[in-house]
């Protein structure tokens, strides 16, 4: 089996600094944009299964990725990893517009993220 | 044959000798006093002579009293000139000293010399009426007429233009003593003056006479009590004496006059001494009454105490009970009531109600500002039952005795007219007036005007604590108001805390897993040692981020203490977008600010300012919605300083604009606004003595809303 090909977009460097030791460590092929407009290029570039984002980001915002990547072929699965509450409402609004999976920030553990990225992979 | 203006001689000698005795007791000590006291026993010698002479039967006996008589009026000058200068504290004066030598000279001359003073005795205005009765005249002689020329004449003019040079350089109080002065002396010369008169053989009758006891009154007063008086009250009092004179030497005449011409027809010893006897007793009987009709008419048609009255009424209408600050108010009352009812202490005591206590809250004059009275205490018992109030003064005249635990607090407080402030039936306070300064009792139309004015005064008095109240009311208002914009901040602050917090343990949880997985194996301890120190101070910078941003929140929402500080605007406005940065970076909204360098600070409330600045820096920010711009400027414009929040969010509609500062008016969705904002934030903001207005808005453009503070000064810096 190859690798599992991720990219992971998030402002917040060290936060991408732990995703990308987390995985990479792993054995994905995981690569890091800390601006929408980068991470575009990216998924665009290498294609992954899987894109690890947050919503809320200078620049190009999450939303807007979503509905970019939704408009490729292939379609990377999208998981939202986000400190944006408001009560539910993000949420359901996100998975709406077709994302795969949603993680409140602080991440409640890395393993329940790396099995829902495992999951996306294979449906 | 009795003589009216021989009398009216008899009472001013009688007047000015109790003068003499009075002043020469009371005024021990005081240089002025004792002159005064010798001028008018001077003035006494004259009144006695004059009236002896008067009623002289023979022209022998007439001119033994002229001369006795005019023998007190040769000292007058000497004494007069030295009393000015004494009063104006010319010391050693070498003219007074020449003065007395002249007048002493003369005063011996005149009593041995039978012609050099007083000539040829002869009756005046012979078949006169009996108002004008036959009045002993005499040519004067040759030093009669030097005294005349030049002590009276010469040396009292000199006086008088020293007087008046004086008055000129000096202070409020020796103005009006300067001014007593010389309306006592243009009384007295004028008055006296004119008994002299026939004898220049200028044929007046001299019917001034009378203003002689009251000019000796007039200075009389003004020395003992010319610290203590102003000229209203003294010339009031003189006003009285004047016709308590007039009314006594009426009653004193009248009968005597009656008896004696028409009982007794003639001027026998006993018709005398029975009409005397007779006026004697309506004098006793009658005197109080005629004095305080007298004051009655003085005030009400020559002081117009009346006005007064309405001058208390205007004052308190428009200028205390309009004040909402209690303390204020307080102080206002009292200030007031002692300047215009000229009272020697003043005091409000106002009812705690937690405390169950009456505190004394404003006070002039007053012995222990620090008395409280319980609540049913003897003296606030009798308020609560009977509402009335307690005077003094007619506790004494009904010998009433009253306890003596009262006593300590009327003499506390020193009291003489204390009166409940009622209101809904509830003492809520007592007011507490001292003795006047004129020494006059409280008149039944000065209680017509301070009853009423007290229960005024309760609901003024309850209108401030109203006030105060519903200031906690805004301020507790203030406070939900930040709490719920607190809320709405929640998603910003949530990313903002959220954010540290995931990095913290992703990092933490990722080296465990790590471990566990058996990922770190090759690893050697030092490198693991490496690893772990490298993810410990990622943690502990995240969680310092983390505790900055609640840290600056649970500053924010701490509420108000309502004490103003100096406040530096560009650090507030650094602080407030400290806050709110986080949402609007969310939203992607743009913030600038132009704050001028050299802005002096402003003396408000902290918190409060912060919470102005914060609310209108939201309310811009919700105005603008995503990807607007908010601006931010400061500077100093007229002694103010002028902060202006400007946003190109969507303008405010011309219909909204009259109620955006009412309560509950919001153009926001239901649920993102509770509509107290801008209402608050101008109750605050006129709190802290500033002024919030709309500065400009166009509908699709934005709008500027202006906030003023007026500059601190240094009495601010001080408090």
């Amino acid at each position: 089996m190859s690798k599992l090909k991720i990219v992971a977009i998030d402002d917040e460097p060290d936060f991408i600094a732990t995703l990308k030791d987390y995985f990479s460590l792993r054995g994905y092929d995981i690569n890091v944009a800390l601006r929408g407009a980068t991470g575009i290029e990216l998924v665009k570039d290498k294609k992954p299964n899987v894109v690890l984002m947050d919503l809320k980001m200078p620049g190009i915002d999450g939303d807007e990725v979503l509905k970019l990547i939704r408009s490729m072929n292939p379609s990377p699965k999208v998981i939202f990893i986000t400190a944006y509450d408001d009560g539910g409402k993000t949420r359901a609004r996100l998975l709406d517009m077709g994302a795969y999976a949603y993680f409140d920030k602080p991440v409640v553990s890395l393993k329940l993220l790396e099995e829902a990225v495992n999951k996306a992979s294979q449906s | 044959m009795i003589n009216f203006y021989g009398y009216c001689n008899l009472l001013a000698a009688v007047t000015n000798l109790s003068v003499a005795f009075f002043l020469y007791s009371r005024g021990r000590g005081n240089k002025l006093a004792r002159i005064w006291s010798f001028f008018t026993v001077c003035v006494a010698i004259y009144g006695f002579g004059a009236y002896m002479a008067s009623g002289a039967p023979t022209a022998g006996r007439a001119f033994f009293w002229w001369q006795i008589s005019y023998a007190g009026v040769i000292m007058l000058p000497a004494l007069f000139a030295h009393f000015v200068y004494e009063f104006l504290g010319i010391k050693r004066s070498t003219l007074v000293r020449m003065a007395y030598a002249v007048c002493l000279a003369l005063l011996v001359t005149d009593l041995a010399s039978k012609s050099l003073f007083i000539g040829h005795v002869s009756l005046k205005f012979e078949g006169s009426r009996w108002f004008t009765p036959a009045w002993w005249v005499y040519p004067p002689g040759p030093l009669h007429i030097f005294h005349t020329l030049v002590l009276y004449f010469g040396l009292l003019t000199f006086v008088v233009t020293k007087l008046i040079r004086a008055y000129k350089g000096s202070d409020h109080d020796k103005k009006i003593q300067i001014k007593f002065l010389l309306i006592g002396m243009i009384l007295g010369f004028v008055g006296g003056g004119t008994s002299y008169l026939p004898c220049f053989n200028i044929n007046i009758y001299p019917v001034l006479n009378f203003t002689v006891p009251v000019y000796t009154l007039i200075i009389a007063y003004a020395v003992i009590r010319h610290r203590l008086m102003d000229v209203e009250v003294i010339i009031k009092k003189t006003l009285v004496f004047a016709g308590l004179l007039a009314s006594t030497f009426a009653i004193l005449v009248l009968p005597t006059l009656v008896i004696q011409e028409y009982l007794f027809r003639g001027a026998t010893a006993g018709g005398k001494l029975v009409g005397l006897a007779m006026s004697g007793v309506i004098i006793i009987v009658t005197l109080h009454r005629i004095e305080s009709f007298l004051t009655t008419v003085t005030d009400k048609y020559l002081f117009q105490k009346k006005y007064d009255y309405k001058e208390l009424l205007r004052t308190f209408t428009t200028e205390v009970l309009t004040v909402l600050d209690l303390d204020k108010l307080l102080q206002l009352t009292v200030d007031k009531l002692t300047d215009i009812i000229k009272v020697k202490s003043c005091a409000v005591m106002i009812f705690d109600d937690q405390e169950q206590m009456f505190h004394i809250r404003a006070a002039q004059g007053v012995k222990d500002e620090g008395l409280t009275l319980a609540k049913s205490n003897n003296i606030t018992a009798f308020f609560e039952e009977t509402h009335g109030y307690i005077s003094v003064r007619e506790l004494e005249d009904k010998k009433i005795s009253i306890h003596e635990e009262i006593e300590g607090i009327i003499d506390r407080l020193n009291a003489e007219l204390m009166i409940p402030m009622v209101l809904h039936n509830k003492v809520i306070g007592i007011l507490s007036l001292g003795k006047k300064k004129s020494d006059e009792d409280y008149t039944q139309d000065d209680l017509g005007i301070l009853l009423p004015l007290s229960r005024t005064l309760a609901i003024g008095i309850s209108n401030a604590e109203l006030f105060d109240e519903l200031g906690k009311t805004q301020a507790e208002a203030a406070q939900k108001e930040k709490m719920a914009v607190i809320g709405t901040l929640s998603a910003g602050i949530n990313h903002e805390i959220c954010n540290p917090l995931g990095i913290a343990r992703g990092q933490c949880e990722a080296f465990l897993l790590n471990v566990k997985d058996g990922l770190y194996d090759n690893k050697s301890p030092e490198e693991l040692l490496g690893k772990a120190k490298e993810i410990m101070a990622k943690v502990i910078k995240e969680t310092d981020r983390a505790t900055a941003i609640t840290k600056k929140l649970s500053g924010f929402a701490k509420p108000a203490r309502g004490e103003a500080e100096l406040v530096s605007i560009a650090q507030e406005v650094q602080d407030v977008l400290g806050l709110v940065s986080y949402e609007l970076r969310l939203e992607k909204i743009e913030i600038s600010k132009d704050i001028a360098m050299d802005l002096p600070p402003v003396f408000v409330d902290k918190k409060q300012f912060q919470e102005v600045l914060f609310n209108l820096i939201r309310n811009a920010g919700q105005a603008v919605g995503e990807q607007g711009k908010i601006n931010i400027f400061a500077r100093q414009q007229h002694g103010k300083v002028v902060i202006d929040i400007q946003d190109t969010g969507s303008g405010i509609p011309d219909d909204k604009i009259k109620q955006l500062f009412n309560p509950f008016f919001t153009t926001k969705e239901p649920g993102k606004g509770t509509g107290l904002g801008l209402f608050i934030v101008r109750q605050v903001v006129e709190k802290n003595g500033g002024r919030i207005y709309l500065k400009e808005t166009t509908v699709g453009e934005g709008t500027t809303f202006t906030v003023e503070f007026p500059v601190s000064t240094a009495q601010d810096v001080k408090v």
